[in-house]
Formats: C-alpha cells, sequence, structure tokens
C-alpha cells in the first residue's frame, strides 16, 4: 500500500484521485474473486481520505487541495465509472469505500463530495449511482441521510431556480433512491423550527410523488428481506412517520408563519393526507403477504408518542383540531393497517394530554367491529359496545428492535380482533 | 449593439424554464463533458472563450453540483475581460487601436451578471452568502492582480481607482451582484459579511480599498456601525496595551504615513476601518460623526443598549476600550478627528466627566500617560472646534471658586487637576511643535515631503485659533486668576506660530483692550519674547492701529483707550529712562512704539478733531509724548499743525463747557500746548504755520467768545432776524431812491453800521456773557502759548513741557520772542484784520489821507472791538521787534478811527468813551513796546487818561506826524548779539521835538494833574 501512496504524493491532486479510483476498481474487483463478502480495510479508507478527500493530517506532508474545476471532473469521472461498471457488488463496495462515514474529520469532506455526487447524478439521471446512493441511505445513520437530502433540497429546491423537475424525475429513473430521499427529506424537515418547514415546491414535488404512486413510498420495505436488521440510527423503513408528522404539524406551523400561502400548502397537505392514508391501507396487503402483520412495527409507537408531544396544546383552536383530526384519522387506520402496534389503553394516556378532540376520542374507544381485509370505512363507528382490544399491554421497548425476528405470529390475517371497551 | 448586449441576459432568463425541461439529462452530460474538456463534444472543435463561458452559465442554471466549478471558471473569465479592457485602455493611450476583445465578453457578462441577479432575488438567502464571498474574492483578486498595470491609476488615488474599475463593466457588475448580495444579508448577518468584507480589504489592502468605499457608500448607516464595531472588537482583542505609546512618536511625523504603516503591521483591522470610514466621511461624516459619539455615550452608559441600535455585546471590558479605541481612530485618521473633535467637547458635562474619571481611574499610570499623550496630540491636531476645546478645557481646570465647592468637590478637584494637567501638557506640546517647526524642507525631508506640501508644519489647532486672537486678548484681560497666565503662554504660541500677521493682531487687541496698567502690562510681556523672533513686530503693530483708525473699525471709547494706552506706552519710557533705566526691554518696546508713531503722525492727527472728547484729548496726549519725524514731509507738518491747532482752540472750549471747578478740560489743554510748543519747536515751518493757525484761530468767528468777543453773533443774527419782524430795509431800494434822499458824505454803506435810517439804532445784541475769569484765562493761554510758540524756532530742543503739578507749565525761562515769530504773528494780523490791501504800505501818509479808507478804518476798529485778543497779540508781536513794523496798516486804521472818534467827541473827559481811552492808551503803549515810538512818545499813554477828548485827539495826532516822519521800517533796527534782540536806535532818526510840542502843551496846560509825570517826557 506504501508503495502507491508514494507513487500518488507525485502526482497532482487529481490524477491522485483517479488513480485511488483505478486502484479500489482493481483492488475490490480481485477481492470480490476471491471472497464473497470482501471487508473495506483501513488501508484502504485512508487512501481514499488522503486523496480524495484532502484530509489534512498532521503528516508534516501538505497534501494537494483540488480546485472545484479538478473536483468536478473527478465527479465526473466517478459518475462514468459508477455508469460503466457493470459489476453491481464492486460498484456497491467501491460506493461505500468511498463515502460510508467513518466518525473522523474526513466525514464532512466525504459528505461534501458525496452530495455533490449525486447531486450530479441526479442532473444527469445516473441510475447505477442513485440506486447505490438509495442503499447507502439505507444502511447509514439518519444524521448523515439528513445531510444528504439536505444538499439536495438546497440544490434542487433553492439554489437553482426551476430545477425542480429534474429532481423529480428521480422518481422515474430510481425509485428506491426516491423512497429514500422522501424519508430522509420528512426526517430533515420535522416542523420543529422555521427552517424545517418543507418549501412549497419540495413539498408539492413530495406530495406529487405521494400521490401518484403510493407504492413508491413502500419500495424500499418491500424489496427488504424479511430477516435483514436495520442498522442502529438508521432511517426508518418507509417514511410513513415522516409524512405523518407532516400531515399533523402543518396546520400549527402554518399559524407561526403566518406570511405563507395557506390555499395551496393546505391543499396538499390534505393530498398528502389522503395518500399517506391510503399507504397505511396498502400497508396492510403487503404486511400480510410478507406475513409480517402484528410482528414489524412500521410506526414505531414511541415515534408517535414523540409526536404527539411536539403537539403544542396550547395551540387549542382550529388549526389543532385539524391536526388532531388528522393524527385521529392516522391512528385509527394505522391501528387498524398493523402498522402501529399498541394497545388503546396506551392510545388514551399518550392523548390525555391533548385537547379534547371528537375524533379522537372516538378513536381511542376503538370501532366495535374491524374487518381486517375490508376497506376502511369511516362511517360505521358503534361507539357503544366497544369490544376489547386484543393487544397486551406493550412490552418493554428494547424489545422492538426485535420485531422482524419475533417468533410466534399472534394475529395471523382473517382472524378477527376481541375487543374490549375502554374504561 | 447595447440592445444585443441588454437582451442577452433577458432572453436567457425568459428561456430558463423551457430550458430545463428541454434538456435531457445525456444532454447535460455532453455539456458537463464539454465544459471540463473546453472541447464541444457534439463537433469536436475546442470551445471559444465565449461558449465556454456560456456553457458554464448554463451548467450554473441546471447543474446544483457544478456551481462550484462554474463560478470558479467564471472567475477566469472575469480575469480575462479586465485584462482585455485594461489592455485596450493601454492599446488607447499609446495612440494605438484596442483590440477590441472585451465586445466578445461583454454579452456573457451581463449574462453571467443576470444569472447571477436573478439567483440572489429568488433566494437570497441561498445564494447571497455563495455569491458574496465569491465576488468579493474576485474582486479583490483582480484588483491586486492587476494593480501594478500600466493603464491602472495609483492605489493611493482612490477616486481614479474607482472610475476604472467601475467603468469596466467586469468589475461593475461583480460589484452590483455584491451589492445585491450584501443588501440581502444585512438583514440577517450584518457582522459576518462586514467581518468579510474587512478581511478581504486587509488581504488586499490598498488595492481593494475602492470595493469598501463603494460598498460603504451603498450602504452607509449599517457599514459604518459595523465596521466601527468589528474594529473595536479587534482593538479588545488584541491592540490596545501600548498601541497608544507607539502611536506618539510615529504620528508626530505625519498620520497619513503612519495609516499606512499601521495598516501594514501592528492592528490590522483598526487600519481598515479608518481606510473605509476615511472614505465615506467625505459623504456621510454626518452619519460617521454621529455612530463615533453613540459609541462614546455608550461607552459610559452602564450595559443597557440602546433602544433604537442594534444589540451588541455590552461588556465593560468593551466599553472601557472604546475611549482609547475613538482616541486611536481619530489618531490615525484626521478626517474622522474632524468630525468628531467639534462636537465631541459638547458632551464632556460633568456628570460625563466623573464617570470618565472613574473609568479611567482603573488604568495604570503608564497606560493613561499615553492616552493623555495622546490626547494631546490629536487637540493639537484637531482641524476644527479648537477654540470650544479650549474653552472647555481652561474653565475645566480653572480652580473653582471657595463659593462653588459643594459636596461634589472632591471628585471635581480631580477632574480639575486632570484638565490642569491636560492643559500644561498641550501647552508644552503646542510649544515644542511651535519652536521646533522646520524652517525649510532640510529638517524632515522625507516626512515633509510625503505628507505636507507647506514647509512650515501646520498646527491646525493654533491654525484655527488664529480666527479667535481677539477673544483670546479678552479673554486672558480678564485676569482671572491661573487663567490669563495659561492664555497668555498660549497667546504667545499662536503669535509665533502664526508670524507678525498674528502677533500684530494680539498685540494691537492688547494695546486697544487694556484698561489698566496691569492689563496693558500683558502687551509688553507679550511682545518681549516676540521681539526676539519677530523684528519689526512693533511698527507693524502701530501700521495696524493706523489702519484700525482709517477703517473706522474701533468704537470711540476702544479708539480712546487705544491711544491712551499707546501714550502709556511711550510715556512709560520716559518715566523709565528718567529712572535710570528699569526694565530694558519695556523701554525698548517704548522706544519703538514711539518712533513708529512718530512716522504715523499724520495719521492720529485727525483723531484731534473727533467728536468724542475722550478720543481727542487722548490723541493729543499721544502726539504730545512722541517725538515729530524728520522724515515728515511739508503737507503732514501743515495737517499735523492745522489740527493740532484747531484742537487748542476745541480744548479751549471744552474747557470752558466744564463746570469750572473741575480739571477735565484743562488736561486737555495742557496736552494742546505741549504739542503746539512741539510742534513750533520742530521747524520754522510748524512754527509759521502754527502761529499763522493761532491768530486766524482766535479771530475766528467761531472762537471769538472764548476771548470776550463783543460782536453780535452771526448765528444770533440770524435768530433775530427770524424772530424780530423784518423791517423792510432793503439797501436796494435805498439805492432806489438815491437821487430823493440826502447824500451823506462818505459811503452809503457807513448807514448801515449803526441802524436803518429813520429806525433808530440797531438794537445792541447783548449775548451771554462768558464768565471775565474764564476770558481773561483763555486770552492768557492763548498768549502764553503764542509766546511759546514765538520762541527760538528751529532749534528741536525737545524739552516739551514736562506733567508737574501747576496746570500750564511752560520752561521757566520762555526764549526771547524771534524776530521772524513775531513777524508771522502779524503777518496774519494784517491779513485777518486789514480787509483790503490798498494803501497797505509801511510807509504812514499824512493824516488827511485817513479819509479814503474811512471804510477800512472802521472795519479795523470794529476788529478790535469784538477781539480784545488783538491788543494781547500785538504784544506779543510788539515785543518781537521789528515784527510791529508789518502791522503798520492796522496801527494806522485803530490809530485814525481813535482820531476821529477823539475829534468827534463831545464828552467832557476820555474816561467817558472808555473803550476808545483804553484801544488808545493800549495803541500807544503797544508801539512803544515796538519801538514804533520813541519812549518819550509812548509813554503818553500814561497821560491820555487824564485828558479831554480833544486833547487826546492832539497827541494821537502827534504820534500820527511822527509815524509819518519816522516810517516804521525793519530796516531800521539792528540785531544786537548780546541780547538776542533787534533795537531801534532813536537818535539817528532826527529831532524829536516838533512832535513833542502837543505835548507839552498839554502837558502845561494840565500840569496841576499831571506834574508828577512830566519826568516821563523829559527828552535825554
Amino acid at each position: 500500500m506504501s508503495d502507491i501512496r508514494h507513487s500518488l504524493l507525485r502526482r497532482d491532486a487529481l490524477s491522485a484521485a483517479k488513480e485511488v479510483l483505478y486502484h479500489l476498481d482493481i483492488y475490490f474487483s480481485s477481492q470480490l474473486q476471491s471472497t464473497a463478502l470482501p471487508i473495506v480495510d483501513k488501508a484502504t479508507i485512508e487512501l481514499v481520505e488522503d486523496f480524495i478527500f484532502h484530509v489534512p493530517k498532521d503528516r508534516g506532508v501538505q497534501l494537494k487541495r483540488m480546485s472545484s474545476l479538478q473536483e468536478l471532473q473527478l465527479l465526473e469521472i466517478m459518475c462514468s465509472y459508477f455508469q460503466e461498471q457493470s459489476k453491481d457488488a464492486v460498484r456497491q463496495l467501491i460506493f461505500s469505500a468511498l463515502f460510508s462515514p467513518q466518525g473522523n474529520k474526513a466525514d464532512d469532506s466525504r459528505m461534501a463530495m458525496l452530495g455533490k455526487l449525486v447531486s450530479m447524478a441526479v442532473a444527469v439521471c445516473r441510475v447505477p449511482i442513485l440506486e447505490c446512493a438509495a442503499s447507502w441511505l439505507q444502511r447509514t445513520h439518519a444524521l448523515y441521510c439528513v445531510r444528504l437530502a439536505k444538499v439536495l433540497v438546497d440544490d434542487y429546491c433553492s439554489l437553482v431556480p426551476g430545477s425542480l423537475q429534474t429532481l423529480q424525475h428521480i422518481y422515474t429513473a430510481s425509485p428506491r433512491f426516491c423512497c429514500q430521499f422522501i424519508t430522509a427529506v420528512t426526517a430533515l424537515y420535522d416542523f420543529s423550527s422555521e427552517d424545517l418547514i418543507p418549501s412549497p415546491g419540495l413539498l408539492e414535488m413530495v406530495v406529487t410523488w405521494v400521490v401518484d404512486d403510493p407504492r413508491l413510498t413502500l419500495i424500499t420495505f418491500l424489496n427488504m428481506p424479511i430477516s435483514a436488521s436495520l442498522p442502529l440510527g438508521s432511517l426508518g423503513v418507509t417514511p410513513l412517520l415522516g409524512l405523518v408528522r407532516w400531515c399533523v404539524k402543518a396546520p400549527l406551523a402554518k399559524r407561526a408563519k403566518e406570511s405563507a400561502p395557506t390555499a395551496d400548502t393546505e391543499s396538499f397537505y390534505s393530498k398528502l393526507h389522503l395518500g399517506v392514508l391510503q399507504i397505511l391501507l396498502m400497508l396492510q396487503v403487503h404486511l400480510t403477504e410478507k406475513n409480517l402483520f402484528g410482528r414489524l412495527e412500521l410506526l414505531q409507537f414511541e415515534h408517535v408518542v414523540q409526536l404527539v408531544e411536539e403537539l403544542n396544546p396550547l395551540n387549542a383552536s382550529r388549526e389543532i383540531e385539524l391536526s388532531l383530526n388528522r393524527l385521529a384519522q392516522v391512528l385509527q387506520v394505522s391501528l387498524s393497517a398493523g402498522a402501529l402496534l399498541c394497545t388503546r389503553e396506551d392510545l388514551r394516556s399518550l392523548c390525555s394530554r391533548l385537547p379534547h378532540n371528537n375524533l379522537l376520542q372516538l378513536v381511542m374507544s376503538g370501532p366495535v367491529q374491524q374487518p381486517p381485509h375490508s376497506p376502511f370505512q369511516p362511517g360505521f363507528y358503534p361507539h357503544i359496545h366497544t369490544p376489547p382490544l386484543g393487544y397486551p399491554p406493550r412490552p418493554s421497548p428494547p424489545a422492538h428492535n426485535t420485531h422482524p425476528s419475533h417468533p410466534a405470529p399472534q394475529f395471523l390475517p382473517g382472524m378477527s380482533f376481541p375487543y374490549r371497551p375502554i374504561r | 449593439m447595447s440592445a444585443l448586449f441588454d437582451g442577452a441576459p433577458l432572453t436567457a432568463m425568459q428561456s430558463s424554464q423551457p430550458l430545463q425541461t428541454s434538456i435531457s439529462p445525456q444532454e447535460l452530460a455532453l455539456e458537463i463533458k464539454a465544459f471540463i474538456s473546453g472541447v464541444d463534444q457534439a463537433q469536436g472543435r475546442k470551445l471559444s472563450m465565449r461558449d465556454h463561458a456560456r456553457c458554464a452559465v448554463r451548467l450554473l442554471r441546471t447543474v446544483p453540483a457544478c456551481r462550484g466549478a462554474a463560478l470558479e471558471h467564471l472567475r477566469g473569465v472575469y480575469d480575462e475581460y479586465v485584462l482585455t479592457f485594461l489592455q485596450d485602455l493601454e492599446g488607447e493611450s499609446n495612440g494605438g487601436i484596442g483590440s477590441g476583445g472585451t465586445l466578445g465578453l461583454e454579452d456573457v457578462i451581463q449574462e453571467i451578471h443576470g444569472v447571477l441577479s436573478e439567483f440572489i432575488r429568488l433566494n437570497p438567502k441561498a445564494w447571497a452568502p455563495l455569491v458574496s464571498t465569491w465576488a468579493v474574492e474576485l474582486l479583490g483578486q483582480l484588483s491586486s492582480k492587476h494593480a501594478g498595470r500600466r493603464g491602472a491609476p495609483h492605489s493611493s488615488s482612490l477616486n481614479e481607482l474607482l472610475q476604472l474599475w467601475m467603468s469596466c463593466s467586469a468589475t461593475r457588475s461583480l460589484m452590483e451582484s455584491y451589492s445585491q448580495c450584501l443588501a440581502a444579508m444585512l438583514a440577517w448577518c450584518p457582522d459576518a459579511c462586514v467581518d468579510a468584507l474587512l478581511d478581504t480589504s486587509v488581504q488586499h489592502s490598498p488595492h481593494f480599498d475602492w470595493v469598501v468605499a463603494h460598498i460603504g457608500s451603498s450602504f452607509p448607516g449599517t457599514i459604518i456601525s459595523r465596521v466601527l464595531a468589528c474594529g473595536l472588537k479587534d482593538f479588545c482583542a488584541h491592540g490596545y496595551q501600548g498601541s497608544a505609546a507607539s502611536l506618539e512618536i510615529p504620528s508626530q511625523q505625519g498620520s497619513l504615513a503612519l495609516t499606512s504603516m499601521e495598516k501594514t503591521c501592528r492592528i490590522p483591522k483598526i487600519g481598515s476601518v479608518v481606510g473605509i470610514l476615511g472614505h465615506l466621511a467625505s459623504r456621510h461624516s454626518d452619519s460617521i460623526k454621529k455612530e463615533l459619539l453613540r459609541m462614546f455615550q455608550e461607552s459610559l452608559s452602564p450595559a443597557q443598549p440602546s433602544a433604537g441600535a442594534v444589540v451588541r455585546d455590552n461588556s465593560p471590558q468593551l466599553r472601557r476600550a472604546t475611549v482609547p479605541f475613538l482616541l486611536q481612530l481619530a489618531a490615525l485618521s484626521p478626517t474622522l478627528l474632524g468630525a468628531v473633535s467639534a462636537e465631541l467637547v459638547e458632551f464632556l458635562r460633568p456628570p460625563v466627566l466623573l464617570q470618565l474619571q472613574d473609568q479611567f481611574q482603573a488604568l495604570q499610570r503608564e497606560e493613561l500617560d499615553n492616552m493623555v499623550g495622546l490626547t494631546v496630540h490629536l487637540i493639537s491636531h484637531s482641524p476644527a472646534g479648537g477654540p470650544r476645546v479650549l474653552r472647555f478645557l481652561v474653565d475645566s481646570a480653572t480652580p473653582a471658586s471657595v463659593i462653588m465647592s459643594g459636596p461634589v468637590a472632591a471628585p471635581q478637584e480631580g477632574v480639575r487637576e486632570a484638565c490642569d494637567r491636560l492643559l500644561q501638557l498641550l501647552l508644552l506640546h503646542l510649544h515644542k511643535l511651535v519652536y521646533n517647526r522646520p524652517d525649510g524642507e532640510d529638517v524632515y525631508p522625507v516626512s515633509s515631503s510625503s505628507s505636507f506640501s507647506s514647509p512650515p508644519r501646520i498646527i491646525p489647532f493654533l491654525e484655527e485659533l488664529r480666527g479667535h486672537v481677539g477673544e483670546l486678548c479678552a479673554e486672558t484681560l480678564r485676569l482671572e486668576r491661573k487663567r490669563h497666565l495659561w492664555l497668555h503662554q498660549l497667546l504667545c504660541l499662536l503669535s509665533v506660530y502664526g508670524g507678525p500677521s498674528v502677533a500684530t493682531e494680539a498685540l494691537c487687541r492688547l494695546l486697544t483692550l487694556a484698561r489698566s496698567p496691569e492689563e496693558l502690562a500683558l502687551a509688553s510681556q507679550l511682545h518681549a519674547p516676540l521681539s526676539t523672533c519677530l523684528p519689526g513686530l512693533l511698527p507693524a503693530v502701530v501700521v495696524r492701529c493706523v489702519a484700525q483708525i482709517h477703517t473706522q473699525s474701533l468704537g470711540s471709547k476702544d479708539l480712546g483707550q487705544l491711544l491712551n494706552n499707546l501714550a502709556s506706552v511711550i510715556h512709560g519710557s520716559e518715566d523709565e529712562a528718567k529712572g535710570a533705566g528699569g526694565a530694558a526691554a519695556q523701554s525698548s518696546m517704548a522706544a519703538q512704539v514711539g518712533a513708529a508713531i512718530s512716522s504715523h503722525l499724520h495719521d492720529f492727527c485727525p483723531l484731534l478733531l473727533n467728536g468724542n472728547p475722550a478720543v481727542s484729548q487722548a490723541a493729543a496726549r499721544l502726539l504730545s509724548c512722541s517725538q515729530l519725524s524728520r522724515a515728515a514731509s511739508p503737507a503732514q507738518l501743515l495737517v499735523i499743525s492745522r489740527a493740532a491747532v484747531a484742537h487748542f482752540f476745541l480744548a479751549l472750549r471744552r474747557r470752558s463747557e466744564v463746570s469750572a471747578g473741575k480739571d477735565a478740560g484743562g488736561e486737555e489743554v495742557s496736552y494742546s500746548i505741549r504739542l503746539l510748543s512741539r510742534l513750533a519747536a520742530f521747524s520754522p515751518l510748524t512754527q509759521k504755520a502754527v502761529l499763522q493757525q493761532l491768530v486766524e484761530g482766535a479771530l475766528h468767528r467761531g472762537n471769538a467768545d472764548l476771548f470776550g468777543d463783543q460782536r453780535e453773533n452771526p448765528d444770533g443774527d440770524l435768530f433775530s432776524q427770524s424772530l424780530t419782524p423784518d423791517l423792510g430795509a432793503s439797501l436796494l431800494d435805498i439805492n432806489c431812491k438815491f437821487g430823493t434822499t440826502v447824500n451823506f458824505s462818505g459811503s452809503v454803506w457807513s448807514v448801515f453800521h449803526a441802524g436803518v435810517i429813520g429806525r433808530g439804532l440797531k438794537t445792541p445784541h447783548s449775548l451771554p456773557q462768558c464768565d471775565p475769569d474764564q476770558i481773561t484765562q483763555n486770552v492768557q493761554i492763548l498768549l502764553a502759548v503764542a509766546v511759546h510758540c514765538c520762541g527760538s524756532s528751529g532749534g528741536g530742543t525737545g524739552n516739551g513741557a514736562g506733567t508737574g503739578g501747576t496746570r500750564y507749565q511752560f520752561p521757566e525761562e520762555p526764549a526771547p520772542i524771534s524776530a521772524e515769530a513775531a513777524k508771522v504773528i502779524a503777518m496774519a494780523l494784517v491779513e485777518n484784520v486789514c480787509p483790503d490791501v490798498a494803501n497797505g504800505e509801511l510807509v504812514w501818509p499824512p493824516e488827511e489821507h485817513a479819509r479814503t479808507t474811512v471804510e477800512r478804518d472802521i472795519h479795523i476798529r470794529r476788529c478790535f472791538e469784538q477781539n480784545p485778543v488783538i491788543f494781547h497779540l500785538l504784544r506779543v508781536v510788539a515785543a518781537g521787534r521789528p515784527a510791529l513794523c508789518y502791522c503798520s496798516v492796522v496801527l494806522r486804521g485803530l490809530l485814525a478811527t481813535l482820531l476821529a472818534h477823539w475829534e468827534s467827541s463831545r464828552e467832557p473827559m476820555t474816561l467817558d468813551s472808555p473803550w476808545h481811552l483804553q484801544a488808545s492808551c493800549l495803541l500807544v503803549s503797544c508801539m512803544g513796546e515796538g519801538q514804533l515810538l520813541p519812549p518819550v512818545l509812548s509813554n503818553m499813554h500814561e497821560i491820555i487818561p487824564h485828558l479831554t477828548p480833544f486833547e487826546v485827539r492832539l497827541l494821537l495826532l502827534a504820534v500820527w506826524e511822527y509815524m509819518r516822519g519816522n516810517s516804521p521800517m525793519p530796516q531800521k533796527f539792528s540785531f544786537s548779539a548780546d541780547k538776542g534782540l533787534f533795537y531801534r536806535d532813536f537818535s539817528r532818526d532826527g529831532d524829536l521835538s516838533r512832535y513833542l510840542a502837543p505835548l507839552y502843551s498839554v502837558l502845561h496846560k494840565n500840569i496841576d494833574q499831571l506834574g508828577h509825570l512830566c519826568w516821563r517826557f523829559q527828552l535825554s
């Protein structure tokens, strides 16, 4: 490795980076032939950090930095490389060797480069890169994913006017990436501050995606092997939580930000809400198909708790009414769709701090009968006889991570739920 | 052409939307490749600069990831454009034709600018930081890179630089973009962008100044306050200690040089701050001033951010650093100093001073010294507001009076001491500056050539005070405790600094305003140090005074004071000289002043006749104690003497008007007498003029009443005419009736002398008579003056009158009356008394011929009647033998009328017509005195009162006869050297006896009464 390093030191920044890329290609190709699952060793990582990301290290050697132009050239080279590399495995390996966060100070330039690369891939429609990026988003910690999303949103939604169209097209180019992107974006824009409210353009794009094809949001989930476990702190499998948050919190946020055009965005949020409900309904089918109903909590309860806590009950007005209505609907549908696994007891304690809302009250009481397969019928709510909820009290939180590998399915599709009344 | 340029970005903007959709990802990829390689991918040819740039712009619009690269590439485009632009300029200056290379890029630049400004407009938050960083860096690079070119002006000429770069459309568009960004960014992160600006400014120091200047004038409010805030923070962080000390020395060399030096080495930011504010000062000095003052005030007010201002961190440390920071700023930039200094003093009210003192008590002694030094330096260099500062300092430093000391005495005392110290140091500093000024360029060759155009260093503080010399003088003259010492010192410095003009003004003011000897002493104290370095000062002062007199810029009070002071100064010299030489300086000053004044005497003489008594008296005093200059021209001398004589009569009149008991007028008269005698003694010319004027004046109708005028006042005539009914008497009427009326013998005129025939006598006009004592005194004075003036002439002995206790003191032994002088009086008398010159010869005609001259004789007699003083003058003439000869016409006329009178008189005794008797006696005795008559004849005046009119006529006839027989000729007199007088030898005139016959017969007839007098008429 050191001889490579020596030869690289003599080159200029760009050609050194190219050389490293070439080296990686050869290295991993040969590795793949020998072992099924090659690991990226430390020396390689260092090589990448030194000669591609130009992280200054106190080794006394002043490394040459690339100019923006050279960087662009490098990006172009990478684009072409990933495009032309036919082996998916090599591609993935190299991508992760290049861009997996290492938790050191190289991460900043790594993320910058990644942002540019993905942004460029979006512009010139490099599907392989987008696929790689989708995988990257799946396995990387949410913090980094959010950063990448931020770069893309900045680039396409705010910096370059009129380029939103380009970003919109990734739906056709790489639905997987699109799904991950939605997840990241909804995680990023969590309405916690004024800066973190999605811009109308972004909102429109996401709503369009969701409404046009609700299935899009479930692509990651559907493609995911059942046994696969999510790395700690990564994004959710579906953007459902984020989308729910958007719908529920949007009315309240608008109130804070009075200047926002209300009518348009309001209709978008309504559409989005509808979309979310449809996704949840669709989810029931897929969960059942995958034999995961009641085992996989796609809408984790503690996240819902968090969301409820974020709602500011002081805003007792028309806006909170709307958001509570949405929350109630989502809760009801996700409960019934099996996306949310909790008892009505839990729900009641959760919602006790919220202002009174009729719909929410109904949801907490629960429907008398809910045929699991039939589509959702909002008109049918006999609230006198509320059967007892069939779920046991919630297990302790650490157990949630084991959901995918839950041993015995308690509830099978087709079985009616025994409800019990709420007291 | 321009339409094309203007249109290009527009179409690009319009087509932006379709552009997005129309370009497929594949095309974009090609575009990126083309951009990277610079080769058109489709056609395989190399892209031109222009196409390459367009490609970059397209990528900028479409591929966000290319942003950095595109902007970087555009740098090159801008650079290329500027290069071509400058080459064109150089080509033009060489006379050649520019290559026109900029034209190709012009529209690209426009397009870039259009795109960027569109971006910024659409999303300022995202783009403004990006573009501003890029633009400011690029501007910095461009301006330093091309600074050395031939086409570019030198970096010191900011305006030219600004003009050049703003005429280059590349830099202009960059500048516009940058302004746009700043306008957006100032709303949310003002500190950051000003910091960036300052940093860039420091990096590309002098070449970048035009950017800062331009930006500053676009956003004056924010930039000023931000720049100051940044500067203060920086100063607080690392400047401060000892910075003042390092400043002190170089700042004396000139603050401009310092500024550039500071910039490079010590505190970089304060240099930029000063530079920026300096640029802005020309147009926004008001806001800068406000901002600085606000900073100052905020630094004093305890941590409460003012409501309107941006909330800034108001830490005590920062506040404590504010005042030193402001001082430092002011020291670095004269413009800032000028902006603040004038107003700052207004804020220094007692509470503020206390706060300041509290603040500075915490400082170390060394630091404090530095600050005081800096302050002194600043004061001496502040171009405006100097008088206010001075007033403030002096006011604060003056010890409070006993009454003022209250409960706050202790801190007040501290403040006072500080101010006192400051003032002392200021004076010391000024002293150094003034006396160490280089005389020529060779002393500080480097600094003076670089920073100052005029060889003598300018000290702005003194420069400004030049205009306030008058106030300073007035203030100084108040003689308030310490105050006047400081101010006097300052005046001295100011005079040395300002050269003769200021020095003369100061002295002139002092001389004008001083009201007591102590105050006047200030003038000489001021003169003493100045005399060494300013030669010819006192003459200049006098010239200035004279100029003031001519322009009548002084009030009469001041004028009188000035003259008195001048006189006192001269006088002092005489006293000093007598008192065995006191202060040499003072006497030298007096001598110089005396000399200077004597050459300007004629300028002072109009003042003798000034309407204000005080002025004229002062003028008389001044003139009487100053020497006449030998250089004076006759015309000037005549003017002086005329004025002096006129003043003499004026003084007499005033004296008689003033109540008798007071001595007020007397003093003036004494000055006048001294002046006249000085004049007379000066030269024959002046003597003659003076005497002539004196006689004329004495006989002048206006003055006649002083000397017992009997005649009707001409004014009274008019007065009576208006009051009394017109009698209808008209000479014309009378003449028309001439034939019908009795033909009187003699002239018809005579009729009117006594009144209109048929109406009785004219009512005698009784005037309010002056006090006879007064008149006598006046006559005495006049005679004394005349006699004195007749003294030996031309000697110029100059032993003028000393001012003793007696009023009109003359030299104890008046010199004998000189013949020449007496002749002058005689001639003047004749001219004034005798109306025509017919029959005016010296030789006496037969008595009968007197009839031909009745008219004239009557006139002469009336003159004598009205002016008793003539007799006295005649006596003076008589004393100066043989001058009386020239009066023979007058004597003859008088004698003729007397003869006529006595002939017609039917009174039993001569005593019944007292005037004629007296006149006869006086005439005869006077002629005897003048040796026109031998003593035997002249003695007859002793018996005349005892005779009858007829006898008197006989005697007078005898006199006439004698005169006819022995004509009064000057040749008959001979000079006796031992007595210094002329004498006539009557023995040569032949027999007297035939003239004595009537005398003897009269004696015989009245022997009973006149026996005891017979011996008087014995011929020896």
